[in-house]
């Protein structure tokens, strides 16, 4: 534990520094045979040149990190900095197995994409645009302008300090992390956030309402009126639910697509919604 | 001419700062449709449609490795369209999504095409060539900012004249319709979003920021934060029954009034 709290020598804010810089490129070349293992060996060059003075143990550990790697873009420099941990120990100890390298890449590489997706994509982006769009409806530039800063002022400070944090656990991270449960706390914590913040968003922006008219004994009764007294908004619930319903079963985005834009225009040639 | 030129120009601009910069979120119909908006002179349409794009476009994100329909060219060039034949909101909302599909199939072949590089890539590695590997990773990327220039300009050269005329087409009653679709839309993105997310042990919470809005009308910061505060008490309350159930019987199992909350 002792080094952990160990604060970083000058040099080694310096290299924290250069990771975070180089890791902004990781999907420039993004392709289906390696993903991101372009962006990702580029980005582990800070550590390389430090560690390795010679050329061929230079393209041997470049040539280890050109393995297919795939994260969420925002949280890579948490496994750079791991893996500038374990190649430092590779460059020191000639008896370090350098399999171990790829082998911890690959284990934090999806438990990280599963973090970094639902936070980024799934919380900070929905709160960002959660916030920008109700300023941009109204047509105000403030809109955009927040979306982006509110995105990425956590984006920033993640990208560096996650780099810092995954540098100092090195190799014990995942072995911490699992026994103190850390990382179920963040998915756990940020799943839930999420998911709250996507209910209210459907409520608030998803639209459907029934124009169906019932005639009783000559008064007309507007379905809708009745609806909104029980549970308002039960249209546009039931209509998501169906919909993620269709998405577990398998079909594709497109088609639903295709079936929601034929609701729609269905739906109000018919009169119905 | 001038006008296809910038739009070209904003789309493999924008993809370039979005892949330089660790994905910062500049190719969301949002920001897109505003500078498209701002370039065109007509800054208000472009923030009015990004908005409602951002909403449709909402679950369509890269993750992992499949494809969704592109919305840096699907946002861009509906809202251009949008605004150079002066139709509004609707038909930006009409031709954004076509325009997205076709050209998530683009998206692949450059996906693809870069596949071919991989081999040269890994020889630069052997070489311990670091100057050559950057290079060819910024190449890869300016290769789809061609790509993303040579669609936004072509469309707009060709496109706008045809598709103003296509949209001044449309009959009303499908214009009507295509707004309750554009209302329905969303729901897919919310669906896409909650896809890899919900279970049926965890569907409480999307209820409950659901029945918040439904029925109080909170804003949806206030109910995040809620959500933060309910989210701090689960995983603390987790965490005591947890070392509870493990000091009592050894074992991480969780009871059963717990698997309701479950994540």
């Amino acid at each position: 534990m002792s080094d952990e709290k160990k604060k970083l020598n000058k040099d080694e804010k310096k290299l924290m520094r250069e990771i975070f810089w180089s890791s902004f490129m990781l999907e420039a070349s993004y392709n289906y045979e390696r993903q991101q293992a372009l962006g990702f060996s580029i980005g582990m060059w800070p550590a390389i040149k430090r560690y390795y003075k010679n050329k061929n143990d230079q393209a041997e550990a470049l040539e280890r990190h050109m393995n297919i790697f795939n994260t969420t873009p925002h949280v890579v420099t948490t496994i750079t900095g791991v893996a500038t941990a374990l190649e430092k120990e590779a460059s020191q100890n000639p008896k370090f197995d350098k399999n171990i390298i790829n082998n911890v890449k690959i284990g934090l590489m999806g438990p990280f994409a599963g973090i970094g997706d639902s936070l980024f994509w799934g919380t900070i982006r929905i709160i960002a645009v959660g916030i920008g769009l109700s300023l941009a409806q109204q047509g105000s530039i403030l809109g955009p302008i927040l979306f982006l800063l509110l995105f990425n002022v956590p984006h920033m400070v993640i990208r560096y300090y996650g780099g810092v944090v995954g540098y100092k656990f090195g190799t014990k991270i995942m072995d911490q992390a699992n026994n103190s449960g850390i990382m179920q706390k963040i998915s756990k914590g940020a799943t839930i956030v999420g998911l709250m913040v996507i209910g209210a968003m459907t409520a608030s922006m998803v639209k459907l309402e029934s124009s169906l008219v019932f005639n009783v004994g000559g008064e007309k009764i507007p379905m809708q009126d009745y609806l909104n007294q029980i549970f308002p908004l039960l249209l546009p619930l039931l209509y998501t639910i169906f919909m993620y319903y269709l998405l577990k079963k398998g079909m594709k985005p497109t088609a639903i697509l295709l079936i929601t834009i034929v609701v729609g225009i269905g739906g109000s040639l018919l009169g119905i919604i | 001419m001038q006008t296809a030129l910038l739009v070209g120009l904003i789309l493999a601009v924008l993809w370039f700062i979005e892949k330089m910069l660790g994905t910062p979120m500049v190719i969301r119909p949002i920001v897109v449709s505003t500078i498209i908006g701002a370039v065109l002179g007509d800054l208000q349409t472009g923030i009015l449609v990004g908005a409602s794009l951002e909403l449709i476009f909402m679950g369509f994100i890269q993750v992992g490795g499949a494809v969704p329909p592109d919305v840096l060219v699907g946002a861009g060039l509906g809202t251009a369209f949008a605004i150079l034949s002066g139709s509004g909101t609707e038909a930006a909302l009409a031709l954004a999504l076509p325009i997205a599909l076709l050209a998530q199939s683009l998206k692949v072949i450059v996906f693809i095409v870069r596949s071919w590089f991989m081999d040269f890539a890994m020889r630069l590695a052997r070489e311990a060539n670091i100057k050559g590997l950057i290079t060819l990773n910024v190449a890869g990327l300016l290769l789809q900012c061609a790509m993303y220039f040579v669609v936004g300009f072509v469309a707009i050269l060709f496109g706008s004249s045809a598709v103003e005329s296509f949209v001044n087409n449309i009959p009303k009653t499908i214009m009507n319709g295509l707004e309750v679709a554009g209302g329905l839309l969303p729901a897919v993105g919310f669906a896409l979003l909650l896809l890899p997310m919900m279970k049926k042990t965890n569907i409480l919470y999307f209820l409950l920021g659901f029945a918040l809005f439904a029925y109080m009308e909170l804003p949806i910061l206030g109910i995040t934060l809620f959500g933060v505060v309910l989210a701090f008490i689960i995983v603390y309350e987790m965490k005591g029954k947890e070392m509870d159930v493990a000091v009592a019987e050894g074992s991480t199992n969780v009871d059963d009034e717990e698997d309701l909350f479950d994540v």
